[in-house]
């Protein structure tokens, strides 16, 4: 299955999009309110919490850490389950700012979904990535739609809770 | 002159990109998928290997094409994100609808949860 390749243009220091890329313990806002959870070395487990912790959203493990251009982990979204596919950040310095890529890759039949749904929300990281970075602050129309995923949190399958993420993670 | 002082739009390349009709069928085939230059060249009989080329350069200078190599051919990936801006900015003002459709479905859902929490407290419960 192709490949996935999101690509923008921010008018910043390379490193005010590392350091905003790669920020634990707190709220990483364009990256759809979730907080990231690693240690950043090879190998190492990988976790993109909800707001309030009880939920993860993405595990995976990292797969190479090289600041401030390069960060690569494996991927998997917890309420579908499906098997790893590949995340690769790439930051290169351009005369105006930064370029900012994102390549998805590594899908199978048994990431069909994710490969379906990662269309759209990645173009949505990005702009709002941009958004933050240049201009302090998101949209209103995405913290509102943040708001609404708040609200819908409880919809999530019982194995995306923080407690059951530790059985997946065992079988990857 | 004053043309000059105006900071310049960023979405400019991706207008300069959209506005020839070869670009624009090169990103039609492109939404379907990735392409290699060769594949995509292959598509466009009427008009040059180099023409095409050209095309996907400026394709690439604007953002809206990323190119990644995968052994000795070039692969063409659309990059949906000024395409996302270009939304952003034209056509989703002329969405009221739908924030009042979200506001709705955020009215329901409350309601729905409220009535699927226990109430044992609650006396005024109907």
């Amino acid at each position: 299955m192709e490949d996935r390749v999101f690509s923008v243009e921010i008018r910043a220091p390379v490193q005010a999009v590392w350091d905003e890329i790669t920020k634990l313990g707190k709220v990483q806002v364009p990256m759809m309110n979730t907080v990231l959870e690693t240690d950043f070395r090879p190998g190492s487990r990988l976790r993109y919490y909800s707001p309030d912790r009880k939920y993860v959203l993405v595990i995976g493990e990292v797969i190479e850490c090289s600041p401030p251009h390069k960060f690569a982990h494996t991927y998997v979204m917890t309420d579908l389950g499906e098997a790893p596919t590949l995340v690769t950040w790439e930051l290169h310095e351009i005369p105006q700012g930064v370029r900012v890529t994102v390549t998805h890759s590594q899908f199978s039949e048994q990431s069909a979904k994710t490969h379906k749904r990662v269309k759209g929300g990645w173009a949505f990281i990005l702009e709002n990535l941009k958004a933050l970075i240049e201009q302090g602050e998101v949209p209103f129309k995405t913290r509102f739609q943040y708001g609404l995923f708040g609200m819908l949190m409880w919809m999530l399958p019982k194995r995306a809770r923080t407690e059951n993420v530790a059985a997946m993670e065992k079988k990857q | 002159m004053s043309s000059h002082d105006r900071p310049p739009d960023p979405l400019e390349p991706v207008w300069k990109a959209l506005a020839n009709q070869w670009r624009r069928e090169i990103l039609d085939y492109l939404r379907e998928g990735p392409m290699s230059t060769g594949d995509l060249a292959e598509r466009f009989p009427e008009v040059s290997r180099f023409a095409v080329m050209q095309h996907l350069k400026v394709l690439e200078d604007s953002g809206l094409v990323v190119v990644r190599r995968s052994g000795r051919s070039r692969i063409n990936h659309l990059n949906p994100v000024p395409i996302q801006q270009i939304y952003e900015r034209w056509v989703s003002h002329y969405e009221g609808r739908w924030t009042e459709a979200l506001l709705s479905l955020k009215r329901q859902v409350e309601r729905s949860r409220e009535t699927h929490l226990p109430d044992s407290h609650s006396s005024t419960a109907s």
